[in-house]
């Protein structure tokens, strides 16, 4: 296990001007170095670093607005970092999109569907994204929705699905084409318990067997504290902390603790006994 | 019914609309009030009042003479206002997502299905209330010089009663769409696909065309020209009312302007038992056939195009046929190609030509410039997938360039049969259409590729207003400049035809040209960075 990272723990301040990118570590499958974004006058990102090493996966998390989603799209391609650098085994997301997307699965925090479109016809059309053959594309397919349990379903239009139906499509599709790294903005949502296992497990099996990198990010941090190797926690667009959970435990002197207490600890949210009074008055 | 309620939740709708763009996302923008509604009510009335007011001092109109053309305007003023906002509702309120008004919106909120409607149909009214501002601007100094005014007053408030008459029944009509819409839940079959598209597109286009304002004055004179009586339409009593109170019955013009006002009342009743009735709220399944999983779709392929590629235009394909909010795009050039079919009799060759020319370029503007803005959020996936901006823009030409270039060649066969033209000039004729479609199907991409709105909205638009206007300006521009040289140069063949063809096909390749390029490039800045 990689214990906690001291450069990362500590961003430099705002103002503070910027060395260049760090070199890159090939051994890691995504290097996220030093990477600033704005928009307008708003400061999302500032000097977010951190790595997502091959068959670990990382949990991103952090209070609502911390930057978590903007990282996500950053890493995809979706946003443009202000400075600093992306790389996707080696290399730089910006200089070769199209060759880093095809190496990544994502779901995004709210999966836009074609609703128009049957859950088959859409996986379908997935799946000739990424250049799937026909008999790859079928196997695939039909292991998915039978294991996710949305066989005798995909021939309905998606606009006739629940939430957590919708969730399961977008999970497939991102990991149809067998992707290298695979970028999850809280993929459990809506998800029933045994899909949320199912989907729990198929991450660590693909990350400890298949060497698969996965960036994903919850609000749920018992999920966090079950499944990650490592968390990043964000907060104001810093990387406020990232190691392991016992790592983390140790800097916050919360040794025997959970990863919920750790984070309320870091992020400064400790007690919440006066709010929840407050509120139940 | 609450009316502090209502008027509370018809302000949210307004705000909600005006403020879901990204210009006016700032509550606290002007542009985001209600009230700029209003305010552009006022602007727009005092300066067409002004403008009019200045026409009639320097005509050389008499004052009866003015009186006159004020008594003929005037009642037919409510009856349009009912038409424009059908129309404008048809194009806009019945396509908007359900989301916004249904169960997860509105439905759950402590209102009757009454209170909705009337909130409602407010909303929309005061939406559309620029276009009657206008009208009634015009007609002021009118009033004011033919000595008409109690009648203009009259007239003011039957067109603002009769602006939410149109509202209503567009409240009513999304129920009933709704409903249509729900055709075949749980159903098998792409024919039940087919089924729900078709009723809602006789549906929109069936209003399109009762509801046309010139179709409207036309059937009302032809009612009166056969001796049969308006007053037993509650849709013309407004204007009943307005003729009678200049014909001198001012008595019968009230009793009209009340019956118009009770009708109006219980059409809102009627509404809101429809909501109830109809509106469905849950999801519905529509199941269709097994899928056949494929690598690539054989036909398209044929098109030199990838498999990526031919994903894309299929999904598109399908989107076309089975999204509600896409149907007006098909209803445009259905009822510009049915005005063809019953005015075009009376059209020379020349003109219908121009005229088929015009619906197929109209037409393949209008997709193009729909098509990148209808990704919606949706566009998120689709930069995510290892696609080059050359790809997109092969797929969306490819998705408008098949139903367009059908049109076209369709219409073109039709006119040259028609008009038995030479097999020559048909083929010209056909020619021409082609081009024009080809060319203003990039002109619309390199619109719908920098001025795309991705915004969920309750009424949805797929292109920014701004972007909107200067495609279609530059558009026509554009379509006519190919259009009536070639034209020319076809049905009326002299020693410079040859000359004009040729000038004609160079102006269409080199602005064809230039479009493919602003287009990839559109395309490479749209991929550079999500733009929501």
């Amino acid at each position: 296990m990689v214990g906690i990272s001291v450069e990362s723990m500590v961003s430099p301040s705002p103002g503070t001007p910027l060395p260049s990118p760090a070199p890159t570590d090939p051994s890691t499958s995504l290097e996220v170095i030093r990477v600033s974004k704005a928009f307008g006058f708003v400061d999302v990102l500032y000097s977010v670093s951190f790595s997502v090493p091959a068959g670990q996966i990382v949990g991103l998390l952090g209070p609502n607005g911390a930057g978590k989603t903007t990282t996500m799209k950053a890493v995809l391609g979706l946003v443009r970092p202000d400075a600093g650098e992306i790389r996707l085994f080696g290399r730089n997301v910006v200089e070769d999109p199209v060759g880093t997307k095809r190496q990544i699965g994502y779901v995004p925090e709210s999966p836009a569907l074609y609703e128009f479109l049957t859950g088959a016809e859409y996986l379908d059309f997935v799946a000739d994204m990424y250049g799937l053959d026909r008999a790859t594309r079928r196997e695939r397919i039909q292991q998915f929705l039978t294991g996710l349990e949305l066989a005798g379903h995909e021939n309905s239009l998606i606009s006739g699905y629940s939430q957590g139906m919708k969730q399961k499509v977008a999970l497939i599709a991102a990991l149809l084409h067998r992707p290298r790294l695979l970028v999850l903005d809280e993929p459990l949502n809506g998800l029933d318990p045994r899909s949320a296992r199912v989907t729990k497990d198929l991450l660590r099996n693909l990350a400890a067997h298949e060497g698969v990198a996965v960036l994903f990010s919850t609000h749920v941090l018992e999920i966090a504290q079950a499944i990650c190797d490592r968390v990043v926690i964000l907060h104001g667009g810093h990387v406020l902390a990232s190691g392991t959970v016992a790592a983390l435990r140790d800097r916050t002197g919360l040794a025997g603790r959970d990863l919920e207490e750790v984070f309320l600890s870091l992020t400064g949210t400790g007690d919440l006994r006066d709010v929840v009074d407050a509120l139940s008055r | 019914m609450d009316l502090h309620r209502v008027r509370r939740l018809a302000l949210t709708l307004v705000a909600s609309q005006l403020r879901s763009g990204r210009s006016s996302s700032d509550p606290n923008s002007l542009l985001g009030q209600p009230q700029l509604i209003a305010a552009v009510d006022v602007v727009l009335f005092l300066a067409v009042f002004g403008l009019s007011l200045e026409a009639v001092r320097a005509s050389a109109l008499g004052s009866h003479q003015v009186a006159t053309l004020a008594n003929a305007l005037l009642p037919f003023l409510p009856l349009v206002a009912v038409g424009v906002v059908l129309v404008a509702g048809v194009m806009f309120e019945l396509t908007a997502t359900a989301k916004f008004a249904g169960s997860d919106a509105a439905n759950w909120l402590p209102i009757t299905p009454a209170e909705y409607v009337a909130a409602s149909a407010a909303a929309i009214a005061y939406t559309y209330s620029p276009a009657v501002a206008l009208a009634l601007g015009v007609l002021l100094p009118f009033a004011l010089f033919g000595g008409t005014l109690a009648a203009y007053l009259l007239t003011v408030v039957l067109t603002i009663v009769a602006l939410f008459e149109g509202a209503v029944l567009v409240e009513m009509l999304r129920s009933a769409t709704q409903r249509a819409s729900s055709v075949g839940a749980g159903r098998r079959g792409q024919v039940t696909l087919i089924l729900r598209a078709v009723v809602l597109v006789v549906v929109i286009l069936a209003l399109q065309l009762a509801f046309n304002p010139v179709f409207l004055l036309g059937l009302a004179q032809r009612l009166s020209a056969v001796g049969l009586v308006t007053a037993a339409v509650p849709f013309f009593w407004s204007t009943e009312a307005v003729t009678q109170w200049v014909g001198g019955s001012p008595a019968l013009g009230i009793a009209f302007a009340v019956g118009q006002v009770a009708f109006v009342a219980l059409l809102v009743y009627l509404a809101g038992e429809l909501r109830v009735r109809y509106w469905v709220p849950a999801a519905t399944e529509v199941r269709l056939e097994e899928h056949r999983y494929a690598a690539r779709n054989p036909f398209l392929a044929l098109l030199g195009l990838s498999a990526a590629e031919s994903a894309l235009v299929s999904k598109d394909l399908k989107g076309l046929v089975r999204r509600r909010e896409m149907l007006p795009t098909l209803v445009v050039p259905i009822v510009l190609i049915v005005l063809v079919l019953v005015e075009g009799t009376t059209f020379g060759g020349f003109v219908s030509v121009l005229w088929v020319g015009w619906v197929a370029g109209f037409f393949s503007l209008l997709i193009a410039g729909t098509s990148v803005g209808q990704e919606r959020r949706a566009l998120q996936s689709l930069i995510s997938y290892p696609l080059s901006a050359k790809s997109l823009v092969r797929a969306k030409a490819a998705f408008v360039l098949l139903p367009s270039l059908v049109v076209a060649a369709a219409l073109g066969l039709v006119v040259g049969i028609y008009f038995r033209l030479s097999v020559g000039a048909v083929l010209g004729v056909l020619l021409l259409v082609v081009a024009v479609s080809v060319v203003l199907t990039f002109w619309g991409l390199v619109f719908a590729s920098r001025f795309s709105d991705f915004q969920e909205r309750p009424r949805p638009q797929f292109l920014r207003p701004g972007g909107m206007l200067a495609a279609m300006g530059s558009g026509m521009v554009l379509l006519f400049a190919i259009l009536i040289p070639g034209t020319f140069a076809l049905l009326s063949p002299s020693s410079s035809s040859v000359s004009i063809e040729l000038v004609c096909a160079l102006l269409a390749l080199g602005i064809g040209g230039l479009a493919v390029l602003w287009t990839v490039t559109g395309f490479r800045r749209l991929l550079y960075e999500l733009p929501f």
